[in-house]
C-alpha cells in the first residue's frame, strides 16, 4: 500500500467515493438480500376472493389419455427433428404430413392434403395422413368427458380437449358414447386446454359430430392453430379466452396462463371448480404451468368452499416422457402442503411421478390400465373420477 | 518486463483501423453476422444442426468458451510460436485457432467426458449407458449427459480464468510454455472436479429413481436453504462468479487489488473478493425476482419456482457480461481519462444500463430471430446459449483475430510494456486519504441499493417485457 504525504484533495475524496459506493451497494446486495429483513418489501398477497359460484360435483370420464404409444419413438422423433423447441407443425407427423419427412414440414403443406375431407371423411383424411407421416401409428390423443352437477341438479357435459389420431379418438369417442352425446347435443362445449398436437390436432373428430359446438381456446393460438379451426370444419361460436379467469357456469370457470410451452406452444387454458362442502377441484389438459402456481393462483384469486384445495384430475405434464430432473422432486415434496384428498393423475404427469406420489402417501385414484393405458397408478382409458360430497 | 515474457495478449497493441466509433460498428456488424450465420449452422431449432435441444447445443457452447480460455489465457497459445501469431493473417489465425479450439472440444466432450468418464467412472456422462435404464429415451439419456457435463463447464469457466486473473498464475508464472500451462490446466481441472463433486453431483444422483442415497448425498445439503434440491441453486452463484471474474479482468482492471503489495495477500484476498461479490450479486438477483414477480413457490414450474430463479440468476447475470465486454473489447475499455475508481464506476453504470437494455430487447424480440418461444421461463430455453454464444465469438475475435476488420496488430516495444505498468502502479493505488470519500460513497451505495429494492416492483408492475 503506497502512503501519500500530500494534503487531502477533492479527487482523493471521489476516487474513495466512487470505491465506496460499489462497496456499499455490493455490501448491501450480500448482505441484506437474502436475509429474513428483506421479506418486507415483498409484496404481500392479497387474497381478491373472487366470487364464482358453486356447483355438488365434477365428474371427469377418461376419454383418452394415451397421448402416443411409444414414448421412445416419440423422442426418437423429436430428437431428430432437432429437439424440443421445434415447431410442432413441422414434425411431420399426422395429420400434417406432407412426405417430406421430419422437421422438414408445415400446416400449409400438411393439411392441403386433406383439407377437403374434413370432418366428416375422417377415415379417409387419415389413411392419406399416414401414408405421408411419420409413425402414424403412435398417435393417440388425450381427451376427458366433464359432467359438472349444478346446485339445482343438473347435469352439464363439456369435451376437455380432442386428442390427436382421427382413428384412435374416433374409437375412444364411440367406446365411451362421446359420439352419440355430441351428436344429440349433450354436450355444451369443447374446450380445449392448449394447442399442442395430442391435444388439439384431433379436432376434427369432434367437428364431425358436432361441427356448430361452441368451442373455448386460449387466445395465444398460433395463425396454423386458428386457421385449422376453419380447415376443420367449425361452424359454431369460438372463444378466445384471455389470461386470467373466464367463469362458465356457476362453480366453474376457466383459468388462462400465459406460459411458453414445448413444441412451440403458448398458453394453456385449465379448470376450476367450486364443489359443495368439499372445496376446489382444478381439472386440466396437461398443466404446463404446474399444478401448484394453478393452486396457488385459485388462493390468490378465488373463493372455494371451505378454503380447501381438495382434488385434481388431468395431466399435470411433470415427466411427460419419463424423463426426470430434481425440480420435480421439489414438486412431489411441496405438493403435501395443499393437503389434497383426492387425486386422479395419467397422460403427461409421467409414470415415475406417479410412483413418487404414491410412495409418498398422496390420495391417489387408482385406474384399471385397460384400453391400452399403462399402469394403474394412473388413471386410465375409460376410468373416471368423481368429486362429489357423498 | 519485456515482450518475449508477458502473455501475448499483453504484448500485442491493437490500432483501430479509422476513427471514432466506426471500427467498433464494423466489428459488431461482423461478429452479428458471424452470430446469426453460425447460431442458425448450429443452434437455431429450424436451421441446419439444431444442437439447441437445449442441453445438447449449451454443453458445445459453455466448453467451447472454456477451451478459448485455455488456448488465450492459460497456455498463452502454446504451441504456436510467437512469431506466426504476430504475422500471420487474422483471418487465417482465426480459422486455425478456431479449428484446433474445436478439436479439443470435440475430444473433451465425446472423448473425456463421455468415452473416459462416462465408461469407466459415472454411468451419467455416457448417454449410450444411461439409455440402459429402464425408461430413458435416447434423447433425454443425450440431454442428461450433456447437462453433467455443461454443469463442469460452468465450474470450469469460473476457475479457469480465475487462476490468472486472480491468481495471477501463481506460483507457476515464471515457467515456461507448456510447463507453466499444464500446471495451470491440472491445478484448474481439480478444484472444477473438487468443485463439481461438492456442488452438482447430488443433482445428477437425483436423476435416478429412486434416489442414489448412497453413491451421491441426497437430499442434498443446500435443500432447505436454497429450498430447492436442484442443483440449478449452484448453477446460480457458481454463474456469478463466471461474470464477475470477468468484470474484474476487464471494466475493473483488478483493482483496488491491484493496489495490495504483497503479492499472496493480492492473489487470495481476490480470488476469495470474485466468490464473495458473485454471492452478493446472486443473492440480489434472486431477490430482485422476488420483487418483481412475488415469493418463489416450491414445487411449482416456471418463473414462481425457486430452482427456475436460481438459474434466471445465472441467465441474468450473463446479460451484463455482454456489454462489458463489448466495452472493454470493442470501445477501449471506454473511459480511461478519470483516476480508476472512477472510471471503474462508469463502466459499471453503462454495464448495469446496457445488461438492462439487452435483457429487456431478449426477451421482448430475441423469439422472432432466434427460433425460440417468447416468455420468461420455457423449460427448455436458457438466454445464455445465445448470450455465450456470441461471448465466444468475441473472444475469438479479439484473441484469435486481433479485432480484425476494425483493428490492426503491432506489438509493443519492451520500454512500452515497462511504461505501462509503471502507470499502471502509480494509478492502481490506495492512501488513507481516500477514507472519507469511501465511507461517503459506501454510504451511498447503500442507499441505492435500497432504492433499487424500491425501484423494482414499481417498475415491474409497469412494465410487460412479453409481447402479446
Amino acid at each position: 500500500m503506497s502512503e501519500n504525504k500530500t494534503p487531502f484533495t477533492r479527487r482523493d475524496f471521489i476516487k474513495g467515493a466512487a470505491l465506496g459506493l460499489g462497496l456499499g451497494a455490493i455490501g448491501a446486495m450480500g448482505l441484506y438480500s437474502y436475509s429474513p429483513m428483506s421479506r418486507k418489501h415483498i409484496a404481500q398477497v392479497q387474497r381478491k376472493q373472487g366470487d364464482f359460484g358453486v356447483c355438488r360435483g365434477v365428474k371427469c370420464r377418461v376419454i383418452s389419455e394415451t397421448s402416443w404409444f411409444d414414448n421412445s419413438q416419440l423422442m426418437g422423433d423429436i430428437k431428430a427433428a432437432g429437439g424440443l423447441l421445434v415447431d410442432q407443425y413441422t414434425y411431420n407427423w399426422p395429420p400434417f404430413g406432407d412426405g417430406t419427412g421430419l422437421g422438414k414440414g408445415s400446416y400449409e403443406k400438411g393439411v392441403a392434403k386433406i383439407k377437403h375431407l374434413l370432418p366428416n371423411k375422417l377415415e379417409e383424411a387419415w389413411e392419406i395422413a399416414k401414408g405421408l407421416s411419420v409413425h402414424p401409428d403412435n398417435a393417440g390423443g388425450f381427451a376427458a368427458l366433464v359432467e359438472v352437477e349444478d346446485m339445482d341438479g343438473k347435469v352439464h357435459k363439456y369435451l376437455l380437449d380432442s386428442g390427436w389420431s382421427y382413428k384412435w379418438m374416433d374409437e375412444a369417442f364411440k367406446r365411451e358414447g362421446i359420439d352419440k352425446m355430441l351428436a344429440n347435443g349433450e354436450i355444451e362445449a369443447l374446450f380445449i386446454s392448449h394447442e399442442h398436437f395430442d391435444h388439439y390436432w384431433g379436432l376434427p373428430v369432434t367437428l364431425k359430430y358436432a361441427p356448430n359446438i361452441k368451442m373455448y381456446i386460449p387466445d395465444t393460438f398460433y395463425p396454423a392453430g386458428l386457421q385449422y379451426i376453419a380447415d376443420a370444419g367449425h361452424k359454431g361460436e369460438l372463444v378466445k379466452v384471455k389470461k386470467g379467469l373466464c367463469p362458465i357456469i356457476p362453480g366453474m370457470a376457466t383459468y388462462v396462463f400465459d406460459v411458453p410451452i414445448i413444441c412451440k406452444v403458448f398458453g394453456e387454458q385449465s379448470m376450476y371448480f367450486n364443489v359443495a362442502d368439499l372445496g376446489l377441484v382444478s381439472v386440466t389438459g396437461c398443466c404446463h404451468q404446474g399444478i401448484i402456481l394453478f393452486a396457488d393462483t385459485a388462493y390468490k384469486e378465488l373463493r372455494y368452499e371451505k378454503d380447501k384445495f381438495h382434488g385434481l384430475y388431468g395431466g399435470l405434464h411433470i415427466s411427460p416422457f419419463d424423463d426426470w430432473d430434481p425440480k420435480y422432486d421439489d414438486l412431489v415434496i411441496g405438493l403435501k402442503k395443499w393437503e389434497l384428498e383426492k387425486v386422479g393423475c395419467n397422460h403427461c404427469t409421467g409414470l415415475v411421478t406417479a410412483k413418487k406420489f404414491v410412495d409418498a402417501g398422496y390420495p391417489m385414484v387408482k385406474g384399471t390400465a385397460r384400453f391400452r393405458s399403462k399402469d394403474p397408478n394412473y388413471l386410465g382409458n375409460g376410468d373416471s373420477i368423481e368429486f362429489r360430497k357423498a | 518486463m519485456t515482450a518475449a515474457n508477458v502473455p501475448f495478449l499483453e504484448a500485442r497493441r491493437l490500432e483501430k483501423r479509422w476513427k471514432g466509433p466506426i471500427p467498433a460498428l464494423v466489428n459488431l456488424a461482423f461478429t452479428l453476422a458471424i452470430f446469426y450465420a453460425t447460431w442458425w449452422i448450429f443452434q437455431d431449432p429450424r436451421g441446419y444442426m439444431r444442437l439447441y435441444t437445449p442441453y445438447v447445443g449449451y454443453n458445445y457452447t459453455r466448453w467451447i468458451l472454456i477451451v478459448l480460455i485455455w488456448v488465450a489465457y492459460i497456455f498463452d497459445f502454446w504451441p504456436f510460436k510467437r512469431g506466426w501469431m504476430e504475422k500471420a493473417h487474422p483471418v487465417l489465425k482465426g480459422v486455425v485457432l478456431t479449428l484446433l479450439s474445436t478439436g479439443i472440444l470435440l475430444l473433451l466432450i465425446k472423448g473425456f467426458f463421455e468415452g473416459l468418464l462416462g465408461n469407466f467412472a459415472m454411468a451419467y456422462f455416457s448417454p449410450s449407458h444411461l439409455t440402459k435404464l429402464p425408461g430413458v429415451t435416447a434423447f433425454f439419456a443425450e440431454e442428461y449427459a450433456a447437462t453433467a457435463c455443461l454443469m463442469f463447464a460452468a465450474i470450469a469457466s469460473w476457475l479457469s480464468p480465475s487462476w490468472i486473473v486472480a491468481m495471477e498464475a501463481a506460483p507457476w508464472q515464471d515457467m515456461k510454455q507448456p510447463a507453466r500451462g499444464l500446471s495451470i490446466w491440472v491445478m484448474t481441472f481439480f478444484l472444477s472436479t473438487l468443485v463439481y463433486f461438492m456442488t452438482m453431483h447430488s443433482h445428477m444422483g437425483i436423476l435416478y429413481y429412486p434416489w442414489q442415497y448412497f453413491t451421491a448425498i441426497t437430499p442434498p445439503y443446500w435443500e432447505q436453504f436454497a429450498d430447492t434440491v436442484s442443483g440449478n441453486f449452484h448453477i446460480a452463484w457458481i454463474m456469478c462468479c463466471t461474470v464477475v471474474v470477468w468484470l474484474v479482468e476487464t471494466i475493473w482492471e483488478r483493482y483496488p487489488f491491484s493496489a495490495i503489495k504483497n503479492p499472496w495477500i493480492r492473489r487470495l484476498s481476490l480470488f476469495f473478493a470474485i466468490i464473495a461479490i458473485s454471492l452478493a450479486l446472486n443473492f440480489f438477483l434472486y431477490y430482485a425476482q422476488e420483487l418483481a414477480w412475488g415469493e418463489a413457490i416450491r414445487g411449482s414450474r416456471r418463473d414462481a419456482a425457486p430452482d427456475w430463479r436460481w438459474l434466471h440468476v445465472g441467465e441474468t447475470a450473463i446479460f451484463f457480461l455482454v456489454p462489458a465486454l463489448f466495452l472493454y473489447i470493442y470501445c477501449d475499455n471506454w473511459p480511461k481519462q478519470f483516476s480508476t475508481p472512477v472510471n471503474m464506476l462508469v463502466r459499471t453504470v453503462i454495464t448495469v444500463a446496457g445488461g438492462l437494455a439487452i435483457y429487456a430487447l431478449y426477451y421482448r424480440y430475441a423469439h422472432l430471430f432466434l427460433g425460440t418461444q417468447k416468455g420468461f421461463s420455457h423449460p427448455q430455453q436458457f438466454p445464455m446459449i445465445p448470450m455465450i454464444w456470441l461471448i465466444n465469438i468475441w473472444l475469438i475475435n479479439t484473441w484469435f483475430m486481433d479485432n480484425w476488420p476494425g483493428w490492426k496488430l503491432s506489438m509493443k516495444t519492451d520500454a512500452e510494456i515497462a511504461a505501462e505498468h509503471a502507470a499502471r502502479e502509480a494509478e492502481h493505488t490506495w492512501s488513507p486519504r481516500m477514507v472519507p470519500g469511501l465511507a461517503v460513497g459506501a454510504a451511498a451505495g447503500v442507499a441505492l441499493y435500497f432504492l433499487v429494492v424500491w425501484a423494482i416492483p414499481v417498475v415491474s408492475n409497469s412494465v410487460n417485457l412479453i409481447p402479446k
